[in-house]
């Protein structure tokens, strides 16, 4: 048994210690900074902050017992608090609330740890590969062979034999990693297959399957969206051939995780473990007509480029999430999808793998979701 | 609108950077076009773009260049970028061994996606790892020899033969566009034939842009 496992390497030296941010990320000088904490907190806004963390508290109940009955009754008080930002100091515990995977983990006891320790996977090295080049410059992750590598590693190892389908796919890793700055590594885990598996809302599981099939068709969608609801930018587009697959893949595949100032990320991800995929869509077209005006002007490179980098103001999660809300995509995605299904007649074919699927896992799982 | 004078080109190349993941390829992009190496590089998702204007044969090039994520599953989505490229820039690591076996795979991505009078240069990166070298250099020169390929060994880091590795591949272009535009008698560094929108004469008023094909 001499395979090769990351916890058999000695911790690297500590990083020399950098200034950083509210979130833990080593400060930029020139760029933004990941907390959007340019302006002091006034006390008024201290104030402010606790009073919610008590409003949400109590929601939340005792070891979140009151939740359920709480999001059943008034789901859409919950909806609108969600919208606002959960606390960051509750934020681990109600991801795991909304996302369904406190459940799983529940129903599954010892089954990650299983998974850890007798379990090997095929992508282990690439695992490897790709650890310091996840949030690389995150204080928990820089380290190398450090904690935060370490339960980076245990969670994507684990996943990649749970369901040997998906694998290992970059990307992945900075799921996990965000997923890791809030819970541990078990939830973690946890959280991970039921976005991937779809607990609550459609599983991500296509955004990594063989094929990336899903990620192809949710460009499909961002692209006809985009063109209906912003046609002189899409007309644009047109002219200069650019198509979302340069710069958007990246928001589906790790849900704006990858590149989005943090504090923005976070905001992101509350609604999105609440509602689904859609605000994913949602905040795409709203950076893209917050900067309309200036997209339009900018030849293709420019317009690559400023599709990458989007300013400091677009990306104030205050200004952008609220022009999100307000936009509707709900029954254009869905007739796009099916538009998209008619494109590409492969059912078959996925049904065939879902089933493979399916028994694989099912060696883990002692119960399955309803 | 007027192009500004650091828009000004004569040619416009599109160059894709393939190979597995790790290899290099966003630290020989980033090396190449803003000389900037980085220990702390996040993989790529997907494909990055970035450019550069340079001299080749007394010529002013514009060299547009895709890296692409390394990952065989990303495939899906990057080797429609393959589609309009003039040169691609194929890398391993030369203290992995698996990195350079994978490179016929990667030719056959090549054949499979890209035009068939592609330009394609190996690239064998990391040569600072000294102590670690897996790969030997006339392995490597031997087989871009059979298959036809041009060959050079790069460190990212140390910025070794990057510039040079660049410099080459599109001087080689350079001499497969010109000679292509004599023999078709057309006046000057203007587009090959049948539109193909790559090569971009850059005194043209309407200039047509960048050359990614993909859709
Ligand atoms: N020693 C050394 N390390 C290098 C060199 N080039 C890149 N690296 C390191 O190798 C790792 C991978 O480099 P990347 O440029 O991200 O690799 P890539 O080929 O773009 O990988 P993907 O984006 O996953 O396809 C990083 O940690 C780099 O710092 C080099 O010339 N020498
Ligand atoms: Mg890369």
């Amino acid at each position: 048994m001499a395979k090769k496992r990351i916890d058999d390497y000695e911790p690297g030296p500590v990083p020399p210690p950098a200034p950083l941010d509210r979130f833990g990320f080593v400060k930029r000088e020139l760029s933004y900074s990941h907390d959007g904490s340019m302006k002091e907190r006034s006390a008024y806004e201290y104030e402010r902050e606790e009073r919610r963390v008590r409003k949400w508290r109590k929601m939340i109940g005792v070891g979140g017992s009151d939740w359920t009955y709480y999001v059943k009754r008034k789901p859409h008080v919950v909806k609108r608090r969600i919208r606002k930002g959960i606390p960051d100091c509750l934020r681990g515990l109600i991801w795991q609330l909304i996302s369904g995977s406190r459940d799983l983990l529940l129903m599954n006891p010892g089954v990650y740890e299983q998974l850890v320790i007798y379990e090997t996977s095929a992508s282990e090295l690439d695992i490897i590969r790709d650890i310091s080049r996840t949030f690389p410059s995150h204080v928990f992750f820089r380290q190398r062979h450090g904690p935060g590598q370490r339960s980076l590693y245990n969670v994507l190892k684990a996943y990649s034999v749970f369901d040997r389908e998906v694998g290992y796919v970059q990307g992945m890793g900075f799921l996990a990693g965000l997923m890791l700055l809030y819970m541990s590594e078990e939830d973690a885990f946890w959280l991970l297959v039921a976005l991937l598996k779809g607990a609550v809302h459609a599983p991500m599981e296509g955004l990594y399957l063989v094929g990336l099939p899903l990620v192809q068709q949710y460009l499909f969608q961002f692209d006809n969206l985009a063109r209906e609801y912003l046609p002189k930018l899409g007309e644009h587009f047109t002219q200069e051939m650019i198509n979302p697959s340069m710069y958007a893949s990246q928001w589906f595949i790790t849900v704006f995780s990858y590149s989005f100032p943090f504090h923005l990320a976070l905001r992101i991800w509350d609604v999105f473990l609440y509602e689904g995929v859609q605000i994913v869509f949602k905040v795409g077209l709203a950076l893209l007509k917050y900067c309309h005006d200036d997209l339009i002007k900018l030849p293709f490179e420019k317009l690559i480029y400023a599709l990458r980098n989007f300013p400091e103001d677009a990306m104030d999660p205050d200004t952008l999430l609220p022009m999100a809300y307000s936009i509707k995509v709900s029954k254009r995605l869905e007739e796009l999808k099916q538009d998209y299904e008619k494109k590409n007649q492969k059912l078959v074919q996925s049904t065939e793998f879902n089933e493979k699927q399916q028994q694989s896992q099912e060696r883990f799982l002692s119960s399955k979701r309803s | 609108m007027a192009r500004r004078a650091d828009e000004e080109y004569d040619y416009l190349f599109k160059v894709v950077l393939i190979g597995d993941s790790g290899v290099g390829k966003s630290n020989l992009l980033s090396r190449f076009t803003r000389n900037e190496f980085c220990l702390e590089s996040k993989s790529t998702i997907g494909v990055e773009f970035a450019t550069r204007t340079l001299q080749v044969e007394g010529r002013t090039v514009k060299a547009q260049i895709w890296d692409t994520a390394g990952q065989e599953r990303y495939r899906a989505i990057t080797s429609a970028y393959y589609r309009g490229a003039l040169g691609a820039l194929l890398v391993y690591d030369v203290t992995k061994p698996t990195t350079f076996e994978n490179v016929s795979r990667w030719l056959k991505e090549l054949r499979d996606h890209a035009d068939s009078n592609i330009v394609i240069m190996l690239i064998g990166n990391k040569t600072d790892l000294k102590h670690l070298r897996a790969v030997a250099t006339e392995d490597a020169q031997g087989y871009a020899e059979k298959e036809g390929l041009s060959f050079i060994e790069t460190s990212a880091l140390e910025a070794t033969n990057v510039e040079k590795s660049f410099q080459t591949i599109l001087a080689e272009i350079y001499r497969i566009i010109s000679k292509k535009s004599l023999s078709s008698d057309e006046p000057g560094p203007a587009s090959i034939k049948e539109g193909k929108t790559l090569v971009v004469g850059g005194s043209e008023e309407n200039t047509k842009k960048p050359c990614c094909s993909s859709s």
